[in-house]
């Protein structure tokens, strides 16, 4: 990694002198990276995306793709790029051979590499056996399949996939994704998807946008480290209210607090290292004679973080309203 | 990291391909369509009819006149839905599968302009071959070949003017309902209105009438003007609705 694919600097799209989709907005995506792009609904990531495709132009700050700003006009740079729609619409009229044909004359392929191209995609996104009917009649992840086909018709450089396993049932949700990462071995990927549990699997990186501000860019890693929060959550079998008793005399234990009936959330000393915790933790059950199922750190889940992040940027905005 | 193949790299890949592969994928889909078949099986059996019933009484410069009008007063309906529905009709698609890709905003307005007017000028063609065609097995031949020539030519000019207005009021406005009526309105009134507010020379209304005269060789500067205004209108809506189109946000 190394090189800058993707820059975003005081990135900023108002609709209509009324809306701020976009405010400010810092990201940079590095060769060879799987970013994720996190927000809520209405968080502003399509617009940013539109905007890193050229399909709009920013109010002020630019967005520079290979290098090179990116605008309506910029049809080479789109040509080193792959885009993924969230519910992709494709003339219903084509079918999945004439529309991908279409996509990679749009692309400048001559007709021997697209033939090549397009059966070895269709294939590889199980379309085989509807290759010759109308996308009017296609389900959502028929669809989205087509779409992902159509995405890497010109092999590009950078993959854009906006909501890249919507529709999918589980077995096509894992393939994708295994896909994903497949590809992001040879090519640098920006994924926008709500399933944060799909980006925690496959991505390196990740962005998180909300209300249209930028309010995380880093590693996953860096992520979960940033909303730490010192908490251990047990499973146990039976016995809850015996270890809760117990964590009250502990002086490194802040705060805890059960979640149903069996597992306890406890809020430990922030000068306190985990490793400490846990081993008070695992130690307490053991001399309590409880059945331990399970013993894990909260927020190493990424949608503990997310939801952390997002809280932290709530209370800033209360803040700077006050 | 694996090198890329570079195939969308290729010299001279990117400009041409776009429009071209647009504009067939366009004219594709239009030659396909019920509509089509219909409107070609309508008009010509029209002119049938027009020329077979006129055997006896009628002269080339009135059937051919009386049959070109036809495209002014009727078929223009036609031409009026297929041009102003050519862009805002795949609104929902074009982000998505069109301008997202190595395609810049020209190469789709163009690409549009040139397979709608391509698809008009075909469509007239074929009509106006059986009606001219007929009229001259026919009828007794009040007619000049320049003259005959030129009358055809002057009205595949106005459905050219016609289809470009369409295809200009259709980048313009979101809607393909909305852009049928405002060219509906704006066609009807260019061909009854405007020779009565002094803009004849660029009414369709007004060309119909001279065009007896026309087939029969009289041919004034009147209908340079004509041309000229038909031109100019075609050549302003194709750039103001290019502009437009490269500035609009998708």
């Amino acid at each position: 990694m190394g090189q800058k694919v993707v820059e975003m600097n005081d990135l900023t799209k108002i609709f209509g002198e009324k809306l701020i989709a976009v405010n400010n907005v810092n990201f940079t995506v590095e060769q060879g990276a799987i970013f994720g792009f996190l927000g809520p609904n209405g968080a502003g990531k399509t617009t940013t995306i539109r905007l890193l495709l050229g399909l709009i132009r920013p109010t002020a700050g630019e967005v520079r793709v290979f290098g090179e700003e990116m605008t309506p006009g910029s049809s080479e740079l789109r040509g080193r790029m792959g885009y993924l729609p969230t519910n992709p619409r494709f003339p219903p009229k084509m079918t999945p051979i004439t529309y991908l044909d279409f996509v990679g004359k749009l692309f400048g392929l001559g007709v021997e590499e697209r033939m090549g191209r397009l059966s070895a995609l269709i294939r590889s996104v199980g379309l085989l056996g509807d290759s010759s009917r109308e996308i009017a009649g296609f389900s959502t992840g028929m669809v989205t399949r087509l779409g992902l086909a159509a995405a890497l018709i010109n092999d590009p450089e950078l993959l854009i996939l906006d909501e890249p396993t919507s529709g999918l049932d589980p077995s096509g949700r894992r393939e994708t994704l295994e896909l994903i990462a497949k590809l992001g071995k040879e090519k640098t990927i920006l994924v926008s998807s709500h399933i944060l549990s799909d980006i925690d699997r496959i991505c390196t990186h990740v962005g998180v946008i909300s209300q249209g501000k930028a309010i995380f860019s880093g590693s996953i890693k860096d992520m979960k480290k940033s909303t730490r929060s010192h908490v251990v959550r047990l499973e146990l079998e039976g016995g809850v209210e015996r270890l809760c008793g117990a964590l009250k005399a502990e002086k490194w234990v802040v705060s805890f607090e059960t979640r149903g009936d069996f597992a306890v959330d406890i809020d430990f000393d922030a000068e306190t290292p985990m490793a400490d915790a846990v081993k008070g933790v695992t130690e307490l059950v053991s001399r309590l004679g409880l059945d331990l199922i399970s013993i894990s750190s909260s927020t190493s889940s990424i949608e503990d973080a997310f939801m952390g992040l997002l809280r932290d940027e709530e209370s800033r905005r209360f803040l700077t309203a006050a | 990291m694996k090198s890329r193949a570079g195939s969308s790299r290729r010299p001279n890949a990117g400009k041409a391909s776009p429009f071209w592969a647009i504009a067939q994928a366009d004219l594709k889909g239009l030659f396909r369509s019920r509509i089509t078949y219909g409107w070609l099986l309508a008009a010509v059996f029209i002119q049938v009819v027009r020329t077979l019933g006129s055997a006896s009484s009628g002269t080339t410069s009135s059937v051919v006149s009386s049959g070109l009008s036809d495209f002014v007063y009727v078929w223009s309906l036609v031409i009026t839905a297929l041009a102003a529905s050519s862009v805002s009709s795949e609104a929902g698609e074009l982000a998505d599968s069109i301008l997202s890709k190595s395609v810049t905003r020209l190469d789709y307005v163009l690409a549009k302009f040139a397979s709608r007017m391509a698809y008009t000028l075909t469509c007239f063609s074929i009509v106006s071959a059986v009606l001219v065609g007929l009229a001259l097995r026919l009828e007794v031949g009040d007619y000049s070949a320049p003259g005959l020539a030129s009358a055809v030519l002057l009205v595949a000019l106005a459905m050219v003017t016609l289809t470009a207005l369409g295809v200009a009021l259709s980048v313009a406005l979101p809607s393909t309902v909305v852009a049928i009526v405002a060219l509906l309105v704006l066609w009807y009134s260019m061909t009854i209105l405007f020779p009565v507010v002094g803009l004849g020379f660029v009414s369709p209304g007004s060309m119909l009438g001279d065009l007896p005269g026309v087939i029969k060789g009289a041919w004034g500067g009147a209908e340079w003007e004509t041309a000229g205004g038909f031109l100019a209108i075609s050549a302003v809506s194709l750039a103001l609705s290019s502009a437009y189109f490269h500035s609009k946000d998708i």
